[in-house]
Formats: C-alpha cells, sequence, structure tokens
C-alpha cells in the first residue's frame, strides 16, 4: 500500500513494538547515538523528557546501556572517526531494534561525502525511520518515534510542497 | 620418643652443615640441586622433628663441652617446636625452589653457605639450652643473615640495606646481651631452665628492667615499629629465597625471644608488660599495614606486610599476658596459642609469596607494580599458587590466615571479663586497630595480586614473561601446607595446646576444641567456628552456581557479540588503574601520616600544556629515619668528634698516657 | 511542597495532548521545510533559490524544483527570497521509514508556458 505504510522488514519489527507498548506491561528503551553532530538535536532529544511534551506518558525511557535499548536514535553526519562506536553500538544492541536517523545532518544535508564523513548514517548502517528537522522539534521526535513503533501512521508520502495543485485540481 | 625428636633434630644440624660444607660445589649445576636437595631433606627432618615435639609435649636436654662458660648446653624444649617446624618447612620450600631460581656461580656457593650457616644457626638458637649458647648462635645467624643479604653487593644500595641490617642487629644484640646478663646475675646461673626456675625470686625491678630490654632488644629482629627500619630496606636487595628466609623465619626468631623471656623465663609479670607489648604491637600492625599500601615495588611491600603482622603477633602476645596477670589463664593460654599459630601461619604463606616475588621478578625483570600486569595469561601457575597466598595472608576462608586471626579477635574481644575497665578497655582498643589492618590487608593484598595479575601487561617486560623454567614445586608445596593448616586446624590446634601445656603448665584441649572439629576460644557460651565444616561447605556450595548456571541456559536464538565499552576503539595499557592510584584514597585519608612532599614543576604557566612536559614527583614522608634514627645518629656523631682529640697521631701525647695511667696505678696499689 | 502545587494548578497542565487532541497553539511558530506557489516560480527564481540553499535541499531538475525535505533545515533564506512565491509549509510531521518519500517534486510555472 502506498499510503504511508511500511516495507515488509520494518513493519514486522513496528508491529512487534507496538504490541509491546500497547500493552503497556513492557516500556521501550531508547539510546542515542551521536557520530558527530553539534549536539542540539540530543539538546531536543533530552528535551522529549521535559513536562512539555513528557515522553514517560508514551511508554518510552532513556537508557544509556546499548544492551537494553530497543531504539536507537542515531545524529550527525556520520563522522569516520565515529564508525566503531556507531557499528559496535548496532552490535550491542539486542534484536529486534529500530534504527532512527535524526536530524537533517544524519539525512546527508549540509555536509558532503569527503575522507573525514560519510555525510549520511545510512552509508554506515541500515536505517528503519529518518527524521528530518535541523534540529527536528520534540514534537516531530514524537511522531518519528510512535511511527517507528507503529502506533501512527506516516504522513510524508501525503504532504505536498506544491500550493498551486490544489487550487488548480 | 624423645630419642627420635633429637635424633631429627641433630640430623637437620648434620644436613645444613653439610649442605653448608657443599656449597662450594655449587658453582656447577649438579652441585647447586645437591646442596638445595641436602638443605632440604634436613629441613623434612626438622620440621619432623617440630612437629613431633609439639604433640610430645616435653623436653630434651643434651650437653656439649665442659667447664662453666665453655659449655655448651642444647635444650629442646616444646616452646621452640612450633619455630622449629616452621624452620624444617621454609628450608624444604627454598630446598625445592633454589635449583631453579639461583644460576651455577661462585657468588651463588657463597651465598649457599652463609644460607645453610644461618640455617643451622636458628636451629642453633632455638634449642640453646644456656646463656653462651643461645648469645653465639644468635650472633652467628645475624652474621649469616648479613652475608646472604650481600649475595649482590656490586648492585647499588646493597651494601648499604645490608649494613643498616647488620648495624640494627648489633644494637639489639648489646641489648639481649644486657638482658641476660640481668637475668643471669641475679639467679647466678647460665643454664636457662634454671633461670626460669629461679625467676621468682629476682626483684620486681630487675625484672622489669630484664623484660623492657628484651623487648626491645628482640625487636629490633622482629621488625616491631619503630625498630623495623632495616626490613623494607633488605628484604628488596636480597634473593628471593633469602627474602623469604629472613621474612619467614629470621623475625619470627626476635617473637621466639620474646615469647621466651616473658612466658618462659620470666613466667609472666603485671598486667603493663603485655599492655605494653600489645601496644607495641597494634601500632606495628597499623603503621606497617599503611606504609605498605604506598608501596609500589613488590618486595618492600611484603617486608611492610611481615611487619604488620608480627604486629598482630605481639598484639596476641601482650593480651596473653595481661590476661595472665589477670588472673584469667585460660583466655591468657587460648591467645598464646593463638600467637604461635599466627607465627606459624604467616611463616608459611609470607615465604609463599617472596618466592613468588622473585619468580615474578626474574620472568618479567621487575618488581615494580606499576610495570606489571596482565600475568595471569602468562604465568597461570604462579598466578594460581600466588592467588592462595593471597587469600591466606588477607585472612580469608577456608585458608590458615583466616582461623589465626579469628582466634585472635574471639580472644580481644573478651576483654570485658577482666575486671579492671581500663585495661579492658585497652584490650578491645587494641581489637579495633587489628581490625582496622584487617580491613587494609585486604585493600592492600586485593592491590597487590590485581595489579601484577589482571589487567593487560604495562610494559614490554611484562608482556612477555614466561613460566619455563621458573619454580614451581617449592611454593606450590606451601600453598598446600597453607591449605591444610587452615582446614586442618584441629589437629594444629591440638599440638600446639601442649605446647602451651608445657610453657603455662594449662592444658586447655576442652576449652580450645569442640568434640566435633569446632573451635571456641575458651569460653563454650561466646562463639564456634569449625575450620574444616567451612571449607567442606564453601567447596559444597559450588554447587548452587553451577545449578543455576546448567539449568540457567538459556534456549533459543542467541548472537555473541563483545562486551559493550562504550565504543572505544581499542583498550591501551595506559587506561587502566596503577597502583598508585588505587591507593589514593588511603593516602589523602592519612595524609597526616604520611605527610606526602609533591614536587610539579612546568616549564611554563600556560594552562593549556602546550609549554612541554610537566615533571610531577610524589614521595611520603619516612618519619622514622628522619625524626628518630638521625638525630640518634647525628648525636651519636658529635659525641665521636667530641673524643676525637684523644686519639690525636702525636707519640708524645700517647707516651704521656702511658706515664698518666702507670701513675695512677701506682698511687692505687699503693694505699 | 503546597507552593508548587499551587502555582502548577494557577498555570495548569502545560503537557501536550499529541498525538490525541487539537494541536498546541505554539506548534504554528515551529520552523519548517518550504511551500511552493508553482504558478509564481519562475525558472531564474527556481535557479537562484537552489543557489542559496546552504543545506543543498534545493535542486533545479527536469523543469521541476526538487525539494529534499531530510536535508532542510528550516533556516526560511528561501522563503525570505522568494517573496510571495515561497511561504513556510507548517508541516513537521515528516518521520518516514522510506527515505525516498521525503523527495517531493514542484513544477515550475515558467517551464510549463
Amino acid at each position: 500500500m502506498d499510503d504511508g505504510t511500511f516495507t515488509d522488514g520494518v513493519d514486522r519489527v513496528a508491529e512487534e513494538l507496538a504490541r509491546r507498548t500497547a500493552m503497556f506491561g513492557r516500556s521501550l528503551h531508547i539510546r542515542t547515538v551521536d557520530t558527530g553532530s553539534c549536539a542540539v538535536c540530543e539538546s531536543e532529544i533530552r528535551l522529549m523528557a521535559a513536562p512539555h511534551y513528557d515522553l514517560h506518558r508514551l511508554g518510552f525511557f532513556f537508557t544509556p546501556a546499548p544492551r537494553h535499548a530497543d531504539l536507537l536514535l542515531v545524529t550527525g553526519p556520520a563522522v569516520r572517526a565515529a564508525d566503531t562506536l556507531l557499528l559496535k553500538a548496532i552490535d550491542a544492541t539486542p534484536d529486534p531494534k529500530v534504527v532512527i536517523a535524526v536530524g537533517a545532518c544524519a539525512l546527508g544535508g549540509i555536509y558532503q561525502e569527503d575522507e573525514l564523513i560519510h555525510g549520511s548514517v545510512d552509508r554506515v548502517v541500515r536505517v528503519d525511520v529518518s527524521v528530518p528537522g535541523c534540529p527536528p522539534s520534540p514534537l516531530a521526535l514524537l511522531q518519528g518515534l510512535l511511527v517507528a513503533v507503529g502506533r501512527l501512521q506516516e504522513r510524508a508520502q501525503a504532504i505536498t510542497l506544491d500550493l498551486d495543485a490544489e487550487t488548480n485540481r | 620418643m624423645k630419642d627420635l625428636i633429637v635424633g631429627l633434630i641433630i640430623a637437620a644440624a648434620a644436613g645444613w652443615l653439610g649442605a653448608a660444607g657443599l656449597a662450594p660445589l655449587a658453582g656447577r649445576g649438579m652441585g647447586l640441586r645437591a646442596c638445595a636437595w641436602l638443605s632440604g631433606t634436613a629441613g623434612l627432618a626438622a620440621a619432623g622433628g617440630g612437629v613431633l615435639l609439639a604433640m610430645h609435649g616435653s623436653s630434651a636436654t643434651v650437653r656439649l663441652g665442659g667447664g662453666t662458660v665453655g659449655a655448651a648446653s642444647f635444650t629442646i624444649a616444646p616452646l621452640a617446636a612450633p619455630f622449629i617446624a616452621l624452620l624444617g618447612a621454609v628450608a624444604v620450600a627454598n630446598g625445592l625452589y633454589a635449583p631453579r631460581y639461583h644460576h651455577p656461580s661462585g657468588g651463588t656457593a657463597a651465598y649457599l653457605a652463609a644460607y645453610n650457616l644461618a640455617l643451622l644457626s636458628s636451629l642453633a638458637v632455638l634449642v640453646a639450652g644456656n646463656v653462651v649458647a643461645f648469645l653465639v648462635a644468635w650472633e652467628t645467624m645475624a652474621l649469616t643473615c648479613y652475608l646472604l643479604i650481600l649475595r649482590h653487593h656490586e648492585r647499588p644500595g646493597v651494601g648499604a640495606a645490608a649494613l643498616l641490617f647488620i648495624a640494627l642487629s648489633e644494637v639489639g644484640f648489646a641489648l639481649i646481651v644486657l638482658a641476660f646478663a640481668i637475668l643471669a646475675t641475679q639467679t647466678h646461673t647460665l643454664e636457662l631452665a634454671t633461670i626460669a626456675a629461679r625467676a621468682h625470686t629476682i626483684p620486681e625491678a630487675w625484672r622489669a628492667a630484664a623484660y623492657v630490654l628484651a623487648l626491645v632488644g628482640f625487636g629490633f629482629k622482629a621488625g616491631v615499629v619503630p625498630l623495623h627500619i632495616w626490613l623494607p630496606a633488605a628484604h628488596p636487595v636480597a634473593p628471593a629465597d633469602g627474602s623469604a628466609f629472613l621474612s619467614g623465619l629470621i623475625i619470627k626468631l626476635g617473637v621466639y625471644g620474646i615469647t621466651l623471656f616473658g612466658f618462659e623465663l620470666l613466667a609472666g609479670g603485671p598486667a603493663w608488660w603485655g599492655l605494653l607489648t600489645m601496644a607495641l604491637g597494634a601500632v606495628s600492625a597499623v603503621l606497617g599495614i599503611l606504609y605498605a599500601l604506598m608501596e609500589r615495588d613488590l618486595k618492600r611491600f611484603l617486608a611492610f606486610s611481615s611487619i604488620e603482622n608480627v604486629g598482630i603477633i605481639l598484639t596476641g602476645l601482650g593480651a596473653a599476658m595481661t590476661f595472665n596477670a589477670d588472673g584469667q589463664p585460660v583466655i591468657g593460654t587460648f591467645l598464646l596459642i593463638t600467637a604461635l599459630y599466627h607465627t606459624v601461619n604467616h611463616g608459611v604463606y609470607k615465604t609463599l609469596l617472596f618466592q613468588e616475588a622473585g619468580v615474578i621478578e626474574h620472568a618479567t625483570g621487575t618488581r615494580d607494580l606499576d610495570r606489571l600486569g596482565g600475568l595471569i595469561r602468562r604465568l597461570p601457575r604462579t598466578a594460581v599458587i600466588c592467588l592462595v597466598g593471597t587469600l591466606a595472608i588477607a585472612a580469608l576462608p577456608p585458608f590458615n590466615g583466616f582461623v589465626s586471626e579469628w582466634m585472635l579477635f574471639q580472644g580481644l574481644f573478651q576483654g570485658f571479663r577482666i575486671a579492671d575497665h581500663t585495661v579492658g578497655i585497652l584490650i578491645v582498643v587494641a581489637g579495633a586497630a587489628i581490625a582496622l589492618t584487617g580491613g587494609l590487608a585486604l585493600n592492600a593484598f586485593a592491590r597487590a595480586y590485581g595489579i601484577p595479575f589482571l589487567g593487560m601487561p604495562r610494559s614490554q617486560g611484562a608482556a612477555r614473561a614466561t613460566e619455563t623454567g621458573q619454580p614451581v614445586a617449592g611454593p606450590a608445596l606451601l600453598a598446600a601446607a597453607c591449605a591444610f593448616l587452615g582446614v586442618g586446624a584441629p589437629l594444629v590446634l591440638t599440638g600446639l595446646d601442649r605446647v602451651a601445656r608445657s610453657v603455662t603448665g594449662r592444658d586447655i584441649h576442652s576449652e580450645l576444641l569442640f568434640p566435633q572439629l569446632g573451635v571456641i576460644p575458651a569460653h563454650t557460651n561466646f562463639s564456634e567456628f569449625s575450620p574444616t565444616y567451612l571449607a567442606v561447605f564453601l567447596i559444597g556450595i559450588m554447587i548452587v552456581p553451577i545449578g543455576i548456571w546448567l539449568a540457567g541456559r538459556p534456549r533459543g536464538a542467541r548472537r555473541r557479540t563483545p562486551v559493550w565499552d562504550s565504543g572505544i576503539v581499542a583498550f591501551r595499557p595506559r587506561m587502566q588503574y596503577t597502583a598508585t592510584t588505587h591507593s589514593n584514597p588511603i593516602r589523602v585519608t592519612f595524609a597526616a601520616l604520611y605527610q606526602p612532599e609533591v614536587h610539579l614543576e612546568r616549564s611554563s604557566d600556560d594552562p593549556a600544556g602546550r609549554s612541554g612536559p610537566v615533571h610531577y614527583r610524589a614521595a611520603i614522608t619516612p618519619i622514622f629515619e628522619r625524626y628518630l634514627y638521625r638525630p640518634v645518629v647525628w648525636l651519636v656523631d658529635a659525641l665521636a668528634r667530641l673524643a676525637r682529640p684523644i686519639q690525636s697521631g702525636d707519640v708524645n701525647l700517647y707516651l704521656l698516657y702511658v706515664f698518666v695511667v702507670v701513675l695512677i696505678v701506682y698511687v692505687v696499689y699503693a694505699s | 511542597m503546597a507552593f508548587w502545587f499551587y502555582r502548577g494548578l494557577r498555570r495548569g497542565i502545560v503537557t501536550t495532548r499529541y498525538p490525541r487532541g487539537r494541536p498546541d497553539a505554539w506548534t504554528a511558530d515551529l520552523p519548517t521545510p518550504p511551500a511552493f506557489h508553482s504558478s509564481r516560480l519562475t525558472d531564474g527564481l527556481a535557479r537562484g533559490l537552489a543557489e542559496a540553499c546552504p543545506a543543498g535541499a534545493l535542486l533545479v531538475e527536469n523543469d521541476e524544483l526538487v525539494v529534499d525535505l531530510g536535508r532542510c533545515t528550516g533556516c526560511g533564506r528561501c522563503a525570505e527570497l522568494g517573496g510571495d512565491a515561497v511561504e513556510r509549509s507548517g508541516e513537521f510531521e515528516l518521520a518516514t521509514a522510506e527515505r525516498a518519500r521525503l523527495i517531493k517534486r514542484v513544477p515550475i510555472a515558467g517551464a510549463r508556458r
């Protein structure tokens, strides 16, 4: 289907994670991995725990240990010096896991590939969900998390940037 | 039985004399092995003799020579039994250790000759029956130990360390001679047994003087703080089996001397003797382990640990004397047994640790803890044996150190039974001090085992260490002995009880051992503990974790990944703790004692560190050398300078001296 | 303790009800990617906007302005330069499992003619 649902692989993962949080018997743990960002995306991620947004009410929690994580939030333009870190963190996280690339840097914006950086995270690891923004506001991040666990449908496909297209129809 | 014991002791003495005679052949490989085997076999005889003597429990006397001063009489008394057994055990272990540790050479030959003569003279000290024999044997022991410390005399610092050893030994010897002189002149005899029989006739002041002189004189040899400074100097420079012999046996001869005076010759005195001994012991224990924690050199660390353990033994002896003086001979005897037991235990595991320190030094080329690391992979058998020794000395079950320290605590905690509250409180304070040393010792030995054996190698020497050609049999035997002395404590305590009975006349067997292999501290309603059952239990309880592991292995898909290390690229040895940083909390807490001096040099004040290297040097203040010994040395030097004009070198002045003396003699005889 | 309780009661609950409920008032001020009036876009304007974009999110290709939402930082330079042809889209719920869905195409009206 082409109206915002998932491809097969992420589908299964999302179903599993959705089942977990829906029951509220298990919470979802998030671990952030910084591959060389300016740390503003990290600030916005941390801000999700503030009372204004409160991701805990949705069943998400932060953890410093990849062993306990279900979701990895990867920021930064995948600096080559952080390859070991990123690959080790992915390896240390047990399956099933979801990798979310957060921010314009991680999706390939601003910095291009050269001898010091890869440019985007999906050149190093397989990315399941992308959350654009610079930085993405905590609401955008919440939407990204809920999309990743299958509790919200995507809206990206339906967005159009041509304001005259609707009027011209 | 008596003949057998005497025969074994004489065989041991003959064996060591023979080994000393064989020593010149140690310039070649076979000669070295023959000398070591003879020495070890003699040690076996001595150990057997000591054990049988303890079980038998009565003395045997042998006289050699004639005349009043020229006679040497030897009495094999039960009090010496644990020490003789320990001497034998150390000799056996060193005999197994020497062929692989030493290289055949002229220096080794001289060393082995001195070592075997030291063994012989130590035996003579332990079986001496009169004052002259004791003093001659003591001096011979000191001189031969001086020679064996000088094994590597060409290296820097060795000569100075050996000189410090012999100088302090001589000062102690002078005090010992004075103590014996007081006893001999007051009782009009040179025989030790007769002195013991007549000791009660000596006036109180002379008895007190004799005991204090003996305490200080033998304290120099035992390594009591502040008389200890030769120990950390001499132990690192002697060869490993020499250091093992020094720490395992020689300092115990100092303890033997104090026990001889306190319990046998003077047969107890007022409570302040015991309190003084106990105070010295407690202070030695605490200061010994505190200084040990600051050491980077493995052998200096073990030397300070010996000082700590001698303090523990003296605390036991002092408390025993105090209880005896207060009319509680049962607890007093119990604490005497504890002190003797701890003596044997410490001899065994300290010898083991020094031998292993020698193995480490030869395998890696360094004794510096901050240059070792990861040896558990390179030297696996050494690591296991050293672990046994470390657990024993840190007083962890089921080994021997745990049993003797438990007994000491149980004895000290019964201080409330003494009517005089001040004395009782002092005893309990001593118990608290020993508890402090127990905790610090655990920290110290976790550091001394963990830094060299665990982690990554901190130097090339440690990374390339190999176990081929290193001695294993000697240390392994001692490790087995540690386990036996701990698990078989009821057997050992039966023997020590008979030894104590011959000294104090009381048999406390029923107040020491319960029928079912339990040890009780002299009162049935206080506490009880069975080392044998504890060992069985500890082995049996391993079923639980093994069972959990077998039952709980996860089924289903598993993926193995490395331990999460925060994603760093590679571990480097410099990321680890060093021995210095491991003991930093202690250094900070006890800074008032250590008075650390820190020198920091940097070329400029640029805080970013771009100015070049920064030099940091930190040292602790040696307060005894600086504030006690240096002023005494300065005083002696000043007095000598004052007296120097007498020896002016002018012949005329010397003729004047002769004339004046003749005049005086004439005047005196004429009147 | 009581002070914070009364302060909270006076101010009310500030936690957003997202994803349920009405959108909060302040979401209108969030920096969001641009939306274009394709009829007012000329070729020259489009190329100028593509040059000005610091993140490389705009590209002119085959008479279309290709907008990569993944690269857009929401800085607003194209909105300033483009005058009435460009305005803020107000879209901030952009997460997707398929990276390609973030690449949008806007026809350039100037080319239609």
